[in-house]
């Protein structure tokens, strides 16, 4: 009331910034805390929906040599932005491994074993069958290092 | 602020020139910086992950039709798979949890797994514990997962899948 008084005795008005720009330096603050950059698991889509399991792992640090697939309530290979039906699905599976081997192979390393971590995100509707069989034919090309993603849920 | 403006109102009186810092630019620039955090600010994922290797030697590969094993000498981890705690999930038509067993034991739900395990960790004092998991094709991936992963939490050294028509050798629960 006196400040209003004053303004007009001055003629001037005056808006008090300060109390906002505090406010918005809080913001700033709080968002700079929480910022992380580049943590979310690729191939995420929509219609996933994921399982809710214990683990104790975080989702982060994958490693570099991936390769993600994504698994849908229908048990169909989706990957690259394509659906593979059975058939398709393990020649995609061999082409990705002879492509590795080659990969390797001009660097000098014919291990059986492809190094690659196979990433895979399957509906939880799924049965767990077609979860096994695409690990199985990816298995059976050389790729040998799995996860599975998952939502984290309460500890047993 | 205001209470440092009015003292020194106070003491160079009102007709003093008042002082004025620029307050506009920098809201300005907090804004900018505001709306860059809330534009990239990802919120903390729930997603987590369950590692599982699955060796590619013959006798690991699920389903391999007899007679195309090669003829390798057995390595100790081919033999170590053979001593592998089972664990076997059957589902009923529905894809739902029938029936659980670890070892020939029968459990009575999905949480006393967790239990069990933990009491064969104690047992073996160190060692790696090694799991085998045999659940049928129709068990909901959903159940699976929730095995696999109270495995992960109880600190079980691998998991390892195996054909449901796997009968392979088992132990007894404790």
């Amino acid at each position: 009331m006196a400040y209003r008084n004053r303004s007009r005795a001055e003629g001037s008005f005056q808006l008090n910034l300060t109390p906002l720009l505090d406010v918005v330096l809080q913001l700033i603050t709080f968002f700079m805390m929480l910022i992380h950059f580049g943590t979310k698991i690729e191939g995420a889509a929509a219609e996933v929906k994921l399982p809710t399991a214990p683990s104790a792992l975080p989702g982060g640090d994958l490693g570099l040599d991936r390769l993600v697939v994504t698994l849908d309530a229908k048990g169909r290979l989706i990957a690259e932005g394509r659906r593979f039906e059975d058939s398709s699905a393990t020649t995609w599976w061999a082409d990705q491994a002879r492509k590795r081997r080659v990969g390797l192979g001009s660097i000098g390393r014919k291990d059986e074993e492809l190094p690659t971590l196979v990433v895979v995100r399957a509906d939880k509707a799924v049965a767990f069958g077609a979860v096994r069989g695409l690990m199985a034919t990816a298995q059976q090309q050389g790729f040998a290092r799995f996860t599975l993603i998952v939502l984290r849920g309460p500890q047993p | 602020m205001t209470t440092r403006e009015g003292r020194l109102r106070s003491k160079q009186g009102e007709s003093a020139e008042e002082i004025q810092f620029p307050v506009t630019p920098m809201l300005d620039m907090a804004f900018q910086l505001l709306a860059f955090f809330i534009l990239t600010f990802q919120s903390p994922t729930a997603e987590s992950r369950l590692d599982l290797y699955l060796p590619t030697i013959p006798i690991a590969l699920p389903g391999s039709p007899a007679g195309q094993a090669r003829t390798t000498p057995p390595r100790r981890s081919e033999l170590d798979l053979e001593n592998d705690l089972k664990i076997r999930a059957e589902a009923d038509d529905l894809g739902d949890l029938k029936s659980l067993k670890l070892g020939d034991s029968l459990l009575p739900d999905i949480d006393a797994l967790g239990d069990r395990l933990r009491r064969y960790a104690a047992i073996l004092d160190g060692k790696p514990l090694r799991v085998r998991i045999s659940a049928d094709d129709r068990l909901r991936y959903e159940v699976a997962a929730r095995i696999m992963g109270i495995c992960n939490v109880v600190g079980v050294a691998s998991i390892r899948l195996a054909d449901p028509g796997d009968a392979g050798s088992s132990r007894t629960g404790p």
